[in-house]
């Protein structure tokens, strides 16, 4: 069986001059052209910037200089970040035709690197979603099986690293939008901790809960991205770098670790996914893990919280759409209220509309204290809850999605049915915690199943490691590959 | 309870404009999300617990020096509508 493209491999393969860097874009680039009409997982190709970057890379081969470690390497970029010069849209209509004047410090690292952008990648509206499939572009398929989604918001960039239409993907993650879309299309997804990646130039939904991350083939990978991009960055107010380096510290031996389980997150979870992950713990306790049992009752109001100040925030975040600076402007009006008005209720897609609604009536007065401060309020009791589970135990194994990859055409059904489906992932957001999504089997249709391992504050080391010794004693049998893509 | 009121002051705040069709099936799903939402309230209050930054971060100040900013014909390539160096909208202040 092939696996997807592995960043070392590819980097080898560069170095050691059984491909050029050019040769290898090129191979990306015809396969988005055939394959990116069915997955739909970029809504822009930047053809032009990669060949440019990849000749670039082939000088350096040629000279005999030594690569960086994601030099040369074929990627993608989740469409809320700011490219320089290149559009970036939020997969908004109201954003369509905005060319960013400024990179995202993320883009600005690696493209120092001589990282070769593919495109930007599909999303839901302003990340609010968890199909894709609010996306002004339509949504992205999961190249697993074109009848189900991707997950969301980071859907196009699971969908390009799974399709191998790239070999990694930045995302980012406010309740789940890295981890879920991970989960669903078989790969791995890492939020890392609140502050440890710039979100300077990343396209605000809800600030305090923001973070990007990699979506990757392999555990591996996530931590050579990381290593990367995590680091302080002065234009971002609640940037703190990471503390330590990820990549070479994954061959530690987990034997003695405590991970703990609690029940909390198992509650509701279809029983095919129960089992896939009391398989994992099997896997952990024969590493020499000590399992040990937390109670996190305060998960319960995780989601009520989360959507509470997600939209506060969004609410205010996106007032500045407002057709005079930036993006769309409506044709006809009486005056500038009007403009502001109209302008935003037509190029704001319906599920973004519902958010700014929610956020504003939290936030209006007579109800501010009922719901938004009393959220605040149990975000200090969470994020009390997880350091209290942290003194017992070392990670925490759950699962990430309480389903497999939804059905097309998810979104169109009752709200609340759809951000049920957040469950497991915003506790980790609330808390500003790192957390993986891998992968750890599949259900009856082939489609693969998640589960998260969850980390104290800045311990992004720790869980890399406890996941990259799974996935090294599992090996290949949690990855399955697509019939699509690039082989190299 | 949400009311068709409730729901034209709040587009009015956020500055949306709710067409008339589609009023009731906003006041229906708005009703729903923030009877979700009151799941909180039944929360016991940990009177002790307030909420201010996960990491803790204090205010970084930087010295108050100017620094090289963005073009202003950049700043303005954006926008739909822009005439000598500035952005152009419709009057809407009025004399006396």
């Amino acid at each position: 069986m092939k696996l997807l493209s592995r960043i070392k491999y590819i980097n080898n393969l560069l170095e050691t001059g059984e491909v050029s860097c050019v040769e290898l874009t090129k191979k990306y680039l015809d396969s988005i052209e055939k394959e990116n009409k069915i997955l739909n997982a970029y809504v822009k190709i930047t053809q032009e910037t990669a060949l440019k970057t990849a000749k670039k890379v082939d000088e350096k081969i040629s000279k005999g200089e030594k690569l960086l470690p994601l030099e040369g390497i074929p990627m993608s970029l989740k469409d809320n970040m700011s490219t320089k010069d290149i559009e970036t849209t939020c997969c908004s209509n109201i954003l369509k035709g905005y060319v960013p004047i400024y990179n995202a410090t993320v883009w600005d690292i690696i493209k120092n690197q001589n990282a070769v952008l593919l495109g930007k990648t599909n999303m839901d509206e302003f990340a609010m979603g968890s199909s894709c499939e609010t996306s002004c572009f339509g949504g992205a398929l999961n190249p697993h099986d074109i009848k189900h989604v991707a997950g969301g918001s980071s859907g196009g960039a699971a969908s390009s690293v799974a399709g191998n239409l790239a070999v990694y993907g930045l995302g980012s993650d406010t309740g789940g939008s890295i981890r879920q879309p991970a989960s669903f299309c078989g790969l791995v997804g890492f939020k890392p901790t609140y502050g440890a990646v710039s979100r300077y130039g990343l396209i605000a939904y809800a600030s305090s809960l923001d973070q990007i991350g990699p979506i990757a083939s392999c555990v591996e990978d996530a931590a050579i991205i990381y290593d990367a991009i995590s680091d302080y960055d002065s234009k971002d107010s609640t940037s703190r770098g990471s503390r330590t380096k990820t990549a070479n510290s994954l061959n530690k031996c987990i034997k003695g670790i405590k991970i703990g389980i609690a029940k909390e997150y198992f509650e509701g979870i279809r029983d095919d996914i129960k089992s896939s992950i009391q398989e994992a713990v099997k896997v952990y306790e024969d590493l020499g893990a000590e399992i040990v049992h937390v109670d996190l009752p305060q998960i319960k109001y995780a989601l009520p919280v989360y959507y509470i100040i997600a939209c506060a925030e969004a609410s205010s975040n996106l007032g500045r759409y407002d057709g005079i600076r930036y993006g769309y402007r409506t044709s006809f009006y009486s005056d500038v209220d009007d403009m502001i008005c109209k302008t935003r209720s037509e190029g704001f897609g319906k599920e973004v509309q519902r958010r700014i609604m929610l956020g504003t009536y939290v936030l209006s007065a007579g109800y501010y204290d009922a719901y938004y401060k009393k959220a605040q309020k149990l975000r200090g009791s969470i994020v009390k809850a997880f350091k209290n589970v942290f003194d017992s135990c070392d990670v925490m194994l759950a699962p990430t999605v309480p389903t497999t990859a939804f059905e097309l055409n998810f979104t169109s059904k009752d709200p609340i049915e759809t951000y049920m489906t957040d469950i497991c992932t915003v506790p980790v957001n609330i808390a500003g915690l790192p957390a993986v999504s891998i992968p750890c089997g599949f259900d009856d249709k082939g489609l693969p199943i998640g589960m998260q391992l969850i980390g104290n504050s800045f311990e992004d080391a720790v869980i890399l490691n406890a996941a990259y010794q799974y996935e090294h004693q599992v090996k290949n049998k949690i990855y399955k590959q697509t019939d699509i893509g690039v082989r190299i | 309870m949400i009311t068709h009121e409730d729901i034209l002051k709040i587009a009015k705040l956020a500055k949306l404009s709710v067409k008339e069709t589609e009023i009731e099936q906003l006041t229906k799903d708005m009703s729903e999300i923030i009877k979700f939402a009151d799941t909180i309230n039944t929360a016991v209050e940990d009177k002790d617990e307030e909420f201010d930054d996960i990491n803790n971060i204090v205010n970084a100040y930087h010295e108050d020096e100017v620094i090289k900013s963005f073009d202003k014909e950049e700043i303005l390539k954006n926008s739909e509508s822009v005439g000598n160096g500035c952005f152009v909208v419709k009057k809407h202040v009025n004399r006396r």
